[in-house]
């Protein structure tokens, strides 16, 4: 059997792969079962994976990446295996969001960027966990499993999106799809120990995305280092004009130079709350980066401390009226009542878990009269004075930093059932969709304990590319 | 700041959920907790010369792309109960 990306110590780039796959050293096909094989071989115990893709797609894949190799119009991508979360649709393959609503919901189009993999020759194996509608930062909102962290099965590996991070971690493939809603990529990448990137609002297509909250959510890639996951964001990342919110060419371009300034919101960052090996492996990456010549600033920004408010008033009025759409009419699990309108609600209690009916409760709740004021249209103004904030700190600084989780992965168990808990965690990765620009999680060493700890770099709308070449030095001296 | 079960009971029809009775105090407790957090910006000031208004809405030309029917079959395809080209629903009007 070939040397395949799981069976080497060191995990192999999309780069090597595809160098691989150029020179023959392995075949799309061997690379694609060694994929299933290790599936197979470790998600008994991890439970990453809802699902695999049919047999007959995944056919239908390799032989399309094999067509491509043998015609010489290959990408970066071609045959390279990508676990997909189970909120991002995939044509005649069930898509169940973690939700019992959606459980024999079969796709009827492709997500944008799904179309986006496919035409590059990627080989899309199976869909991963996910809390129900995205709704969570530990999996357990999952209607179906936990995902366990595969550095400690005793631990979550994170949410929303930790089927996917726990896949790439777990070595079961090379790259996977997630999407952040308000940190569902970079928590779940910062607790299993791989790079995961939020794009700037708009920068990927929602087209195929089950909404959460839509004026928060984009779809993101995880992978084994900061080089693999812009090799995929440049693909995924495209104009679509069946998404409204998609950027148009014109609002894609990003002129500024790199000055090496790094922007720290000190005040915010040394909290209540944040754990101490946390905090000190923080101030020890900045350190690391001081040392490859960049300049470490402090920076205020006003009503940083309100954005985690901010966010979940917002993300409840969305989730509100962006899950209204499961009647258990037109799609999804139907219960039928003595009439139309016990039916209606027959289907939402049985379809729907304990957190998203909390959520849609809270939504309805921020948005009924007599409590909009207070706090839908306070948030969406505070909103804008925070964009403008950020504005303000990205003249000084290219990138501001931040830890991307205040804690490492907690045990399975321990904050499932404190939903206020859960949220608090979630403090330092809001803000970034409050506003809207891009953000990069990429691994900084480990607790005493073994568990993976994380660097949140973050960019003004538009700037992956300072991500990205931040990111690449910092990943020199880890 | 008081959200009372009365509250909670009659937000559970808008949103069109059922709550089952053992779950009733707990999620009332939760409740109470997240909007005793979120209630926090209640009583913030907004600077408006700091506001952007960034968000604003989209539209386009209300333009029939396709020919009439060509995703009937497709639209119908996880409909739990159809009739013909028709959705079924349980009777509205007696």
């Amino acid at each position: 059997m070939p040397e395949n990306f799981m069976m080497t110590k060191k995990t192999k780039s999309i780069r090597e792969l595809h160098q691989e796959l150029l020179e023959k050293k392995i075949s799309v096909r061997e690379l694609c079962n060694a994929s299933l094989q290790t599936i197979k071989e470790k998600d008994g115990d991890i439970g990453a994976f809802l699902g695999l893709y049919t047999d007959a797609f995944f056919e239908e894949q390799i032989k399309k990446a094999e067509e491509m190799f043998a015609k010489g119009v290959v990408t970066e991508l071609t045959g390279i295996p990508f676990a997909i979360k189970d909120n991002i649709v995939v044509k005649g393959e069930i898509a169940s969001a973690g939700s019992k609503i959606l459980e024999k919901y079969k796709a009827v189009y492709d997500a944008d960027v799904i179309e986006a993999l496919k035409s590059a020759g990627a080989v899309l194996i199976g869909r991963t966990n996910m809390d129900e509608f995205a709704m969570g930062g530990s999996t357990e909102n999952s209607a179906y499993k936990v995902t366990k962290n595969p550095h400690d099965l005793t631990k979550v590996a994170g949410g929303s999106s930790g089927g996917s991070a726990a896949a790439v971690a777990s070595g079961m493939v090379p790259a996977s799809l997630g999407s952040d809603t308000g940190g569902s990529i970079r928590q779940p990448a910062s607790f299993c120990g791989v790079v995961g990137l939020k794009t700037t609002y708009g920068k990927t297509s929602r087209y195929g995305a089950i909404a959460m909250g839509s004026s928060l959510d984009q779809i993101g890639p995880f992978g084994n280092s900061v080089e693999d996951v812009e090799i995929i964001y440049s693909v995924i990342s495209r104009v679509d004009k069946r998404d409204s919110t998609s950027l148009g060419e014109e609002s894609r371009t990003f002129n500024k130079k790199l000055t090496k300034t790094i922007g720290v919101p000190w005040s915010f960052v040394r909290r209540e709350g944040i754990d101490a090996e946390v905090l000190a492996n923080f101030e020890e990456s900045l350190k690391k980066l001081e040392a490859l010549g960049y300049k470490i600033q402090d920076v205020t920004i006003e009503e940083l401390d309100k954005t985690l408010s901010v966010y979940y008033i917002i993300m409840f009025a969305e989730v509100s009226s962006n899950l209204a759409r499961y009647d258990g009419i037109r799609y999804g699990l139907s219960e039928k009542g003595a009439n139309s309108i016990e039916g209606y609600f027959l289907s939402r209690t049985k379809g729907f878990g304990d957190e998203v009916r909390r959520r849609i409760l809270l939504g309805t709740y921020v948005l009924s009269s007599g409590y909009y004021d207070a706090y839908y249209n306070k948030a969406t103004a505070l909103r804008d004075s925070l964009r403008a904030e950020f504005a303000k700190v990205f003249e000084e600084v290219d990138v501001i930093a931040l830890p991307t989780s205040p804690v490492p992965a907690f045990g399975v168990g321990e904050k499932h059932g404190d939903p206020l808990a859960m949220y608090l965690a979630d403090i330092f990765t809001v803000p970034v969709n409050i506003v809207g620009v891009p953000a990069i999680s990429i691994p900084s060493g480990k607790t005493k304990e073994g568990l993976p700890l994380s660097l949140q770099l973050i960019a003004p709308h538009n700037g992956e590319e300072f991500l990205f070449t931040v990111g690449k030095d910092f990943e020199k001296v880890y | 700041m008081t959200f009372s079960e009365e509250d909670l009971e009659k937000l559970a029809v808008l949103s069109r959920v059922n709550l089952r009775e053992d779950e009733k105090t707990k999620m009332l407790h939760d409740m109470q907790a997240i909007l005793g957090l979120v209630s926090e910006i209640n009583s913030t000031t907004i600077k408006e010369s700091t506001t952007s208004h960034a968000l604003f809405n989209v539209v386009r030309e209300d333009i029939v792309t396709r020919e009439g029917g060509a995703l009937t079959e497709v639209l119908l395809q996880n409909t739990p109960e159809r009739e013909g080209d028709f959705v079924k629903v349980t009777q509205v009007l007696k």
